[in-house]
């Protein structure tokens, strides 16, 4: 085995026996069985609100509005996962990150690694391959689970273009995690404390995921948790017509608008936009792994193992 | 050293750990006045009597008393005449030895707390350490620190546990003339728990070895030494003792 | 002279205030606090200004033109405090737990608790000693972000606050103490349970994440009328007799929805600030005594958290969990 596979599969190891990592894995898995489960009952119940909605305006002889749910793509179902995956699995990948420098740190094996011949650039690549295959692992199952809840709740096996389309949700969401695999990297190779590592990495992800949209849009940091944005709650005003201009650089927002077309099987909008979308969270992956390259590289693993 | 007054006094302590047992029945007794050698092999239960008698943990079995007060139900009274190190205290890094000295002497009750943090800290020679933060210090200098807090209230009874652990030999001289001055000047008895048997040789009037458990023996280290006169140092009685 | 020394309560409250000020986490989570808080409500302010601004225009076109002007809308500008008080929802959780865990770490870390349970103190005192030090950091952060909202709200949306309005603001933020401190004793008790402390911070944001986040937006996912931009009803041109007809045949979908609701400690500590700052409408120009009637539902709720991590936090804190060998 390349030494670098040896290290990412040390890194999965120790992540599989994490108490912790296994909770927060937990949690998410549960939410995306239940994300299936809770788009199904809401689909179902404002089905019913709007049959029952006809009925009443019907005996009251008033005219019926149209259906605003008419033919809504089976997938959009899933709807609720475009909030999970920023939450609870950005701060899994979060810990993920901080974990895969803590864990040698605080055994103290750093000293021991690295007094074998192994260079530093080994090391990164190893411990991104690990992060890399634990994320793809873990929205691999979120893959099935979905699948499952809507094979379930909707009575039918998807089609392939919803497969395919599950599998590019998933694929996305893979991408848009690993920047906070290396967020959380590089906050702890930058901060010697474990803990304060951790929170610095929860403040950047705060930032990304509640001040950009409010900043770019508006969007209040409550109001940014609801898949489905009320126009009423984006302010039009010339202060936003100048900020919405920094709107490509916020990861969140672009991330939640691929997302949505993925899942509502809308045929956008083009090649090169879709690569304008995917364009910062690649930039940021490139630019969050140049950092904890260099930072890996320049590291002085001989100091004392940090502490709280 | 040994004086006539009990201070410390355990019958029948015992401790356990869910199913396992640190402590079996010990009975003990401490003089006002000793210095006290606690010795064991790893996991022998002196960490465990020493947080019994200070009263961290509550013994499951028997009774234990300092002073002249229960560990357990006169808590507050025990606390009030024992000083402690553990092994291995960092203190806080972010504050000054003086700012970690002063709230550990608010805690103990001292009045004039500034005045005892002068007098400890003049007593263990590191007044020059007093502005500086913890975060700096050395090992040896962490310990000093750490023995000023644990004298700052004058307790009757010191309570160090291994507190030789990661000390240079220099360290390891000062610690040793250290705890004699506690003893012949400020009259504290001194109960330590230790591996290194050639600083019990030198600075302990007692000893007593703990086994599984078990107090397997206990006397003056004077009689100690004239009762295995084939032994030529501690280190080869407290094997013997041992292979019993 | 003989000077006493202070009461251990008041020491150990001095002490967990000097710590947690020096340390690097708290500065940081402060500092994002203080950020986000600065920029909502200065986004907010120019947003409300822009609003006066188009009104003070359509007022001099109208009157130029003799067109009866209708009336201005009304203008309440403690509303601007809604992205703040959303932001204690989640980043003051998050500091309020950071707190509690940096308490336990720093005695764990530095070895330092059995040297302060030798000494003569009572559980109690460790207890409030560390609550009121807590206490004094949270105000401290939540006196400088009200202090922020208020020279923002009046240099950048040229409104300066009255004194019924400063009061209300004041009850808004005292609430946000309440709330933080619940997630201190969250974070103080999950972190001194923890065999290893660093997995109780872990844990403890797991938890924060289900009761701030997860469970509210199911909540609010759940609701129908949030399934549409501008809402269901609106439109389906549906008015509100209509409305409560039609949902009073799903009542207990509805139930299920509210009592999910109900669990969260977070949606109670935001309708009661709503209600109290105006940012809920139907509450603007009500007494504070008739909002608190209203809200009492609320009010129990949070007095039921506030009982509830009270006795989880002194559990925690028990002396025999304290001195356990761990790494």
């Amino acid at each position: 085995m390349t030494t670098t596979l040896i290290i990412a599969h040390q890194q999965l190891r120790s992540l599989s026996r994490s108490g912790t990592f296994v909770l927060m894995l937990g949690v998410l898995l549960v939410m995306t069985a239940l994300a299936g489960f809770i788009g199904w009952s809401s689909h179902s119940t404002i089905i019913s609100v709007y049959d029952e909605t006809v009925r009443t305006l019907t005996a009251a002889g008033k005219p019926i509005p149209p259906n605003p749910f008419a033919s809504k793509p089976r997938l959009t179902l899933l709807n609720n996962m475009i909030i999970y995956i920023p939450l609870i699995g950005a701060l899994l990948a979060i810990v993920i990150g901080n974990r895969s420098i803590t864990d040698d740190r605080q055994a103290g094996v750093m000293r021991v690694v690295f007094s074998r011949p192994i260079r530093r650039s080994t090391y990164f690549w190893g411990k991104l391959a690990g992060s890399t295959l634990a994320i793809i692992v873990i929205m691999a199952a979120c893959l099935v689970l979905s699948a499952v809840a809507l094979t379930l709740t909707n009575g039918g096996l998807l089609t392939a273009s919803e497969f395919l389309r599950l599998v590019l949700f998933y694929a996305l969401s893979s991408l848009y995690l690993q920047v906070f695999v290396l967020v959380g990297m590089v906050a702890t190779l930058l901060i010697r404390s474990p803990s304060t590592g951790l929170f610095a990495a929860v403040a950047i992800w705060v930032l990304i995921t509640f001040a950009t949209p409010q900043f770019t849009s508006g969007l209040r940091p409550v109001a940014s948790l609801n898949p489905v944005t009320d126009p009423a709650t984006v302010s039009s005003s010339e202060f936003f017509r100048a900020t919405s201009k920094a709107k490509p650089i916020a990861i969140n927002e672009q991330y939640k608008t691929l997302s949505t077309n993925i899942l509502s099987d809308v045929s956008t909008t083009g090649t090169i936009i879709v690569a304008a979308q995917l364009a910062p969270i690649i930039i940021a992956l490139l630019l969050l792994g140049g950092t904890a390259s260099q930072l890996i590289k320049r590291h002085d693993f001989s100091e004392e193992d940090a502490r709280d | 050293m040994s004086g006539a007054d009990p201070i410390i006094e355990t019958e029948r302590l015992g401790h356990h750990y869910g199913d396992a047992m640190a402590l079996r029945g010990i009975d003990l007794t401490v003089h006002s006045g000793e210095v006290f050698g606690f010795l064991g092999h790893n996991g022998a239960g002196k960490t465990t009597t020493i947080n019994v008698l200070t009263t961290l943990i509550t013994p499951t079995s028997g009774t234990a008393r300092v002073c002249g007060f229960d560990v357990v139900t006169e808590r507050l009274q025990v606390q009030r005449v024992i000083g402690y190190l553990p092994e291995n205290v960092r203190l806080y890094d972010n504050l000054t030895a003086k700012e970690n000295l002063r709230f550990f002497g608010q805690l103990s009750g001292v009045e004039n707390t500034l005045q005892a943090i002068d007098e400890a800290l003049g007593f263990l020679e590191c007044r020059e350490l007093a502005d500086r933060r913890v975060g700096t210090f050395s090992k040896g200098m962490r310990q000093r620190i750490g023995i000023a807090q644990a004298i700052l209230h004058r307790p009757r009874v010191l309570f160090l546990d291994e507190p030789t652990s990661g000390l240079d030999p220099m360290g390891v001289r000062q610690l040793r003339d250290t705890i004699v001055r506690l003893n012949a000047d400020l009259g504290m008895t001194i109960f330590m728990n230790t591996h290194l048997l050639s600083e019990v040789a030198k600075v302990c009037t007692t000893i007593g070895v703990l086994a599984g458990g078990e107090l397997i023996y206990r006397d003056s280290l004077a009689s100690t030494l004239e009762r295995f006169p084939n032994e030529a140092s501690l280190e080869g009685i407290y094997m013997q003792l041992g292979d019993r | 002279m003989t000077r006493r020394a202070p009461s251990r309560i008041l020491t150990l409250a001095a002490h967990e205030y000097r710590s947690a000020l020096r340390s690097g986490v708290l500065v940081l989570l402060i500092l994002a606090m203080v950020l986000v808080t600065a920029g909502s409500i200065t986004i907010g302010s120019y947003d409300f200004k822009a609003q006066i601004t188009d009104y003070a225009t359509y007022v001099a076109q109208a009157t130029a033109a003799g067109i009866t002007i209708t009336a201005p809308p009304q203008f309440y500008p403690l509303q601007l405090l809604r992205g703040v008080i959303e932001y204690i929802q989640i980043i003051g959780a998050i500091i309020g737990i950071g707190l509690g865990y940096l308490s336990v770490a720093r005695e764990r870390t530095g070895n330092t608790l059995r040297l302060i349970l030798t000494r003569p103190i009572r559980a109690r005192d460790l207890f409030f000693g560390r609550l009121l030090g807590a206490t004094a950091v949270i105000a401290t952060i939540l006196a400088a972000a009200a202090i922020i909202s208020i020279v923002l709200i009046g240099i950048v949306g040229g409104v300066w606050l009255d004194g019924a309005e400063l009061v209300r603001l004041a009850i808004a933020f005292v609430l946000g103490i309440i709330y933080m401190l619940l997630f201190y004793a969250l974070g103080t008790w999950v972190s001194a349970r923890s065999k290893v402390v660093a997995n109780g911070l872990v844990v403890a944001l797991v938890v924060w994440l289900a009761v701030v986040l997860i469970i509210p937006q199911i909540g609010d996912t759940m609701d129908p009328d949030n399934q549409v931009p501008g809402g269901l009803f609106a439109a389906l041109q549906v008015q509100k007799p209509d409305e409560l007809k039609v949902l009073a045949h799903f009542s207990t979908y509805e139930t299920i929805r509210n009592t999910l609701e109900e669990t969260s400690l977070t949606k109670h500590f935001e309708r009661y600030s709503f209600a109290v700052t105006g940012i809920k409408d139907k509450y603007n120009g009500k007494s504070l005594s008739t909002i608190t009637s209203d809200k009492r539902g609320d009010v129990a709720w949070i007095a039921a958290y506030m009982a509830l991590l009270s006795v989880l936090m002194w559990s925690g804190l028990r002396r025999e969990r304290i001195t356990q060998q761990e790494t």
